[in-house]
């Protein structure tokens, strides 16, 4: 199923190369210059007195890895399942329902990890910065609980909304969330103590929160990630569920 | 000969409405079976159910043996199916989009050239395999669907309109493919072209409101209207008096008018020697005389009334 699907994104690749590499460069460079840029200008440093610069460099590829899950989800959950019925003809392989949600999820996932590699090496272009190799592996490994995560929720969200407004407003609401409500750019002690302790339990933050303490304090908070596994996974079940029940089968 | 398909008690609600109601039959291995009614029977929903697009509320489906509730990714690889509604994906080529479906087989690359070179050629698609399917019109897009239907090879092959949006040439190629996989493979369609029908089956199902209501070849179906006629006798003047005296006609069945058109059914032909009869003092300008086909049968049960 993964290679069927692989084959599918490397055929929509092809036939749409210009308009896709548009996107893959245009979205780190406006996240950088839209974003990220002013940002450093107002917070000079963070509240550990990192340079901003530097410090927001892992959430901006957390920024960008969630803007680029999202037309790929969409495009297999909501255009194909509402306008084309492409959908309900993968239903029909022989694969089951959870395993048709975890294998979008990875493709999903890989697509991203594509792009990630692309604004990373753009952003070491434009910031000077350097990371030992176990801060990378264990960014790497939060980045893809991250993909994981947020792709489940868009998921959730493309299967459950059948409306196309609806599903823009949706996608407004969770970008701001994901820009200004995960930690990505502002660190949630700039918030108020108690909407700071709610945002902290945002399934969207904690892989980044995990990789901060990792890179601040070399401690892997072990608890948090089984905890983000484990929804992973049965959240990867509750979305077959889901898809089980729009497909009416 | 063994089953390919069984049904056993199968029923399917949507909201209160009864779309299928406890149906039980059986389809044999390697035949055609085409499925007629009128819309909104439960036509469709019956080939979505074989599909295994949805699930019955009550009742069991078998493929080859294979309860499908049980063992679905085993019975998915047995059918190809064919919707009505176009769903191959717009951005990709006709041939990217069949050789999709191959990979969610896992069929080798050499098999789905074979098959595609083999299949395409048949209905004449060759040509259009690297044109976006959302850039070709409809009836390519059906024949594109139903090669992608085929492509891993299936036992079982479900058809919803085979020759949907086709041109006469289109028609003539998918009929001729179809014919030659009869026999090798099931195939189960529903269509509204009597016509094509009554050319390409060796079994009709009638459906009305959920059920069954006539199963066979059309010859067993047309057994006891074997004698009847249909006529149509055109007049220069077609008068309320005359009308109502050929009414009164006994050996006639069925009797109607449009304009100076008097039309009828009668057991055997030298009824329309009863009407001359009676109607040699006017001048008639047409006539028509047929055997009842499918359209006949289907009209007259769907109407509720039969012939008699």
């Amino acid at each position: 199923m993964i290679s069927a699907l692989i084959y599918r994104r490397l055929c929509l690749w092809k036939n749409h190369m210009v308009p896709n590499l548009f996107f893959f460069i245009l979205v780190p460079i406006f996240v950088f210059l839209l974003i990220s840029l002013p940002l450093k200008n107002i917070i000079r440093f963070s509240l550990a007195g990192i340079p901003y610069d530097l410090w927001v460099f892992p959430g901006l590829i957390f920024i960008i890895s969630s803007f680029t899950l999202y037309p790929v989800i969409y495009r297999e959950f909501f255009e194909l399942r509402i306008n084309n019925k492409v959908l309900m003809n993968i239903s029909l392989s022989p694969y089951s329902k959870n395993k048709i949600i975890l294998s979008n999820l990875i493709v999903a996932c890989l697509e991203t990890s594509v792009m990630i590699l692309m604004s990373a090496m753009l952003y070491m272009f434009l910031i000077t910065a350097s990371f030992n190799i176990s801060s990378i592996i264990f960014f790497i490994f939060c980045f893809i609980l991250h993909c994981f995560l947020i792709g489940n929720l868009y998921i959730t969200f493309t299967l459950i909304i059948d409306n196309l407004l609806t599903i823009f407003y949706i996608f407004f609401i969770l970008m701001i969330i994901v820009l200004f409500g995960s930690g990505f750019l502002i660190e949630f002690s700039f918030f108020p103590p108690g909407f700071e302790s709610i945002l902290k339990w945002s399934p969207i933050s904690i892989p980044f929160q995990i990789y901060l303490k990792f890179s601040s304090t070399n401690i892997i908070d072990y608890l948090s990630i089984f905890s983000m596994i484990l929804l992973t996974y049965l959240w990867i079940i509750v979305n077959g569920q889901i898809l089980k029940i729009k497909l009416r089968q | 000969m063994e089953a390919s398909i069984t049904l056993k008690k199968v029923g399917k609600l949507i909201g209160d409405k009864t779309i299928l109601a406890g149906l039980s039959f059986g389809i044999e291995r390697g035949s055609l079976v085409s499925v007629v009614g009128l819309n909104d029977s439960g036509k469709s929903i019956l080939l979505k159910l074989l599909a295994g697009f949805e699930n019955p509320n009550y009742g069991q489906v078998f493929i080859q043996g294979l309860d499908m509730s049980k063992r679905r990714n085993e019975t998915r690889k047995l059918i190809g199916y064919v919707s009505f509604e176009n769903d191959l994906d717009p951005w990709l080529t006709i041939r990217q989009n069949i050789n999709f479906n191959a990979s969610l087989f896992s069929i080798d690359k050499k098999k789905i050239k074979e098959r595609m070179q083999e299949y395409c050629s048949s209905l004449n698609l060759l040509s259009y395999l690297d044109q976006y399917s959302y850039k070709v019109s409809g009836g390519i897009q059906k024949k594109a669907m139903l090669v992608r239907a085929l492509i891993h090879d299936p036992e079982i092959l479900v058809i919803d309109e085979p020759t949907g949006y086709m041109d006469a040439e289109s028609i003539r190629l998918t009929w001729e493919l179809l014919k030659e996989l009869k026999g090798k493979k099931s195939i189960i369609y529903v269509s509204n072209s009597i016509g094509e029908i009554e050319q390409a089956h060796d079994r009709i199902l009638v459906f009305h409101e959920g059920r069954i209501i006539m199963d066979g070849h059309l010859d067993k179906l047309l057994e006891s209207t074997i004698e009847y006629h249909q006529f149509q006798i055109e007049f220069e003047s077609l008068t309320d008096d005359l009308y109502k005296s050929l009414k009164k006609i006994p050996t006639i069945v069925s009797p109607n008018r449009l304009d100076n058109i008097f039309h009828f059914y009668g057991r055997k032909r030298t009824v329309f020697f009863d009407v001359i009869k009676v109607a040699s003092q006017n001048i008639m300008i047409d006539l028509d005389v047929q055997k009842l086909g499918l359209r006949d049968l289907l009209d007259s049960e769907f109407a509720g009334r039969g012939l008699e």
